[in-house]
């Protein structure tokens, strides 16, 4: 390949380390969450900290939803959907997370310490 | 030195044809993910640039967004915004960079710095304002590495567009002329 120079090297060398440092920054194992927010139809959002391992559960019109808690993550361990959604949406562990139980309208999200928006939508 | 401003005009204008052209051309190709594509109008920029100079690169960049915008119904639209984001974000990092050319580095270089700008640029201004979710950083490092390939794919395209003796006349040496 002709007419390259040097500086194509230095620059083509920091935008490789900038792609690198990108997917190692932003796909790391952040964490962050610090509570999980059970917002059900027709009740006010229950607010519950991950802090310590505990399973709760949530009653709702067609049945309990039991909800795994562990320190910065929670998860759906049985709903009565019976497609399993809300349970295959894994563990929610960054702020924004969110796993949804139609049946027992209900709606898991676990938030960081930050205000955030969960999406907008034009 | 200068040519007469008419013959300048209409080399402006025939550029930013070609760079409205081949972004109309690539808004019709089918792309798997939003935000990929070659962006083989950042050749145009890069000949206009080392051609014609600065000023006449950013007339180019910006007759280019506005025309396909107009041609592509998107004038206005948050595509319109996140498209001038990303052209802006482009010739701003060109504007130290380009004084390099040919000595020092070549336009896939240039075009490497300008592609990776135009995707932070336009993903700044899609986190802080079109969709600001939480989660939208996880789309930025994908759209990175796309983003030097196609540099680096439209650099070196530059490079051999410039290296075709009918423009290399035209090339200029900026350690001769002053600005743009």
């Amino acid at each position: 390949m002709h007419g390259l120079r040097w500086g194509d090297a230095l620059v083509v060398t920091l935008a490789l380390a900038l792609v690198g440092s990108a997917f190692g920054l932003v796909y790391t194992p952040a964490g962050g969450a610090t509570e999980l927010v059970v917002t059900q139809a027709g009740a006010a959002p229950r607010h519950f900290p991950l802090n310590e391992p505990r399973t709760i559960g949530i009653e709702g019109t067609a049945g309990v939803t039991t909800i795994r808690i562990e320190p910065g993550r929670a998860r759906c361990l049985h709903s009565p959907g019976s497609q399993n959604i809300c349970e295959r949406a894994g563990w929610l562990e960054r702020p924004g997370d969110m796993a949804v139980s139609l049946p027992n309208r209900l709606v898991l999200q676990v938030r960081g310490p930050g205000t955030d928006f969960d999406s907008m939508h034009f | 030195m200068t040519a007469d401003p008419g013959n300048h005009d209409r080399r402006i204008a025939a550029l930013a044809a070609l760079a409205i052209g081949l972004q109309v051309i690539e808004a019709a190709i089918p792309s798997p993910v939003p935000g990929i594509k070659p962006g083989l109008a950042n050749v145009i920029t890069l000949v206009a640039l080392v051609t014609l100079g600065w000023r006449a690169a950013i007339a180019v960049t910006l007759l280019r967004v506005v025309g396909a915008s107009l041609l592509l119904g998107t004038l206005l639209s948050p595509g319109f915004w996140l498209s001038l984001a990303g052209a802006l974000a482009a010739l701003s990092i060109l504007a130290p960079l380009w004084r390099l050319y040919p000595h020092h580095l070549s336009a896939l270089g240039l075009a490497v710095a300008a592609a990776l700008a135009h995707t932070l640029g336009q993903f700044l201004l899609a986190w802080a304002l079109i969709i600001p979710h939480p989660q939208l950083p996880l789309l930025l490092p994908p759209l990175l590495l796309a983003a030097l390939i196609a540099g680096a794919v439209t650099g070196i395209l530059t490079n051999s567009v410039l290296s075709d003796p009918r423009i290399q006349r035209h090339v200029r040496n900026p350690s001769t002329t002053g600005t743009g």
